[in-house]
């Protein structure tokens, strides 16, 4: 009885618990900027479908207008964090809001850091 | 019984070195019928005769010799019960003919005629409980098992294929390898698995029947801590890169491969609930702009591959949501 109970609180524990990896984890953001960046981004995946619905609404030649007036009011009235154009694709080493590229998320500089030290996989330097 | 045993060797063999001296004295008494003879020769008997304990019985009989002869007939009555014991414990007595038997033989050979009769007698015993154990069917025949094995001949042309090479690189003219023809496979299939006798080697281990869901109180705090700290200190760092992506693959960055392309994605559903929507349509006016906007929004979400029923399904009711709430506003247009 009680071997089966702590089997089941071991197999618990394992699921909360990821195995203590060795590893280091990021605890900190790297500045301000990209912590107001972070919870920009939970809020637009919040809001996400109520503004795609009431953007149909709007965006409509069916319905008629004072129906449209009505939705563009509610929509205003949502958060502001909550639309996903104030984010920002920032670098996420540095928090470099300019020359990111998206397919890495790295700011320009710290690519080729990376890319000289052969850290980038796949990645060479051009020579044609 | 070892201790038994080793106390008896002494004995017996105190007892025989002085029995060639006793032995006038013994046929004398008449007291000692043959069959108690017999059943002292059983009791006396060993069971394994090494070259340091017969060494080590000489100089027993030597030095206690005249000892003995006093002591004999005691001796003798002391190890009738004791012999009859151990007969008890060793299960089933011999056959007193065969035993009759061993001793007549014993004693036409020319050698140390006890010992010999004792060898024989352990002989016996030793077939009495092999053919016991068959009988009940606990030991493994292994000429069962050899029975349906046959020698492998390879033929010579055969060695001489295996020998030129392990691994062909003979290439075809297409760039394949040519394999060896696999005449081995040929062998193996002549002969089944599921043909011959059952050996019964290998026993069923018995499926315990899962225990009915035992009402257990959830773990306590305790028997969670408890559990934390056993995982922690088993969970070792990954010895090499093989078991760093093991764990990485438990915690989920990895992914399993072959990549399986609907992980996480359990949709039932059949297609036809995917794309015809119109059932859920039936809390909207059936004329009007707002049908209209609903049946398109209807065409599209039929088309979208991206969502699962039970989305789709919300996202109708939420429009039914808002259309309600802003009834009033509709009936003033």
């Amino acid at each position: 009885m009680a071997a089966a109970a702590l089997c089941w609180a071991l197999r618990a524990a394992r699921q909360v618990l990821p195995s203590p990896c060795p590893r280091q984890v990021r605890s900190y953001y790297v500045d301000w900027r990209m912590l107001r960046d972070v919870k920009r981004r939970k809020m637009a995946y919040e809001h996400a479908d109520e503004r795609l619905r009431i953007n149909a609404i709007r965006k409509n030649s069916i319905l008629p207008r004072e129906l449209q007036e009505v939705a563009d009011k509610e929509i205003a009235a949502l958060p502001r964090d909550s639309c996903p154009v104030r984010i920002r694709n920032r670098c996420v080493l540095t928090s470099r809001p300019r020359g990111v590229k998206r397919r890495w998320r790295l700011s320009r500089i710290v690519f080729r850091h990376f890319a000289d030290h052969a850290q980038m996989c796949g990645v060479q330097r051009a020579m044609w | 019984t070892s201790s038994v045993l080793s106390t008896d060797e002494d004995k017996s063999a105190a007892s025989k070195d002085s029995t060639p001296e006793g032995a006038s004295k013994r046929q004398e008494d008449g007291a000692e019928t043959p069959k108690q003879q017999l059943l002292d020769i059983i009791g006396n008997m060993k069971v394994e005769v090494s070259y340091r304990k017969k060494l080590q019985e000489l100089k027993a009989s030597e030095s206690k010799k005249q000892a003995l002869n006093k002591l004999e007939s005691p001796d003798s009555e002391g190890s009738v019960p004791q012999g009859t014991t151990e007969d008890t414990q060793r299960g089933k007595p011999l056959n007193p003919e065969l035993v009759k038997a061993a001793s007549a033989v014993a004693s036409s050979l020319p050698r140390n005629k006890k010992q010999t009769e004792s060898e024989l007698l352990a002989q016996l015993r030793r077939h009495e409980e092999t053919t016991d154990k068959q009988k009940k069917g606990g030991t493994i025949n292994i000429r069962n098992v050899i029975s349906e094995m046959t020698v492998k001949r390879q033929t010579p042309a055969q060695r001489s294929a295996r020998m030129s090479g392990r691994i062909s690189l003979r290439l075809d003219e297409d760039g394949q390898r040519i394999r060896p023809e696999r005449s081995s496979a040929q062998s193996i299939d002549s002969r089944s698995l599921k043909v011959g006798k059952r050996l019964n080697i290998f026993t069923k281990a018995s499926t315990e029947p899962e225990h009915a869901l035992k009402t257990v109180s959830s773990p306590t705090i305790w028997d969670l801590e408890f559990a934390k700290e056993v995982a922690a200190v088993t969970a070792q760092p990954p010895r090499n890169g093989f078991e760093e992506m093991i764990q990485w693959t438990k915690e989920g960055i990895l992914w399993e491969f072959p990549i399986d392309n609907e992980v996480g994605m359990e949709d039932d559903a059949e297609f036809h609930e995917h794309i015809f929507l119109e059932k859920h349509l039936e809390g909207f006016p059936k004329e009007g702009p707002i049908r209209h906007f609903m049946e398109l929004v209807i065409c599209g979400l039929s088309k979208n591959p991206y969502l699962s029923v039970k989305q789709k399904v919300e996202h109708i009711e939420w429009f039914q949501k808002y259309f309600e709430e802003k009834k009033e506003l509709l009936q003033e247009i």
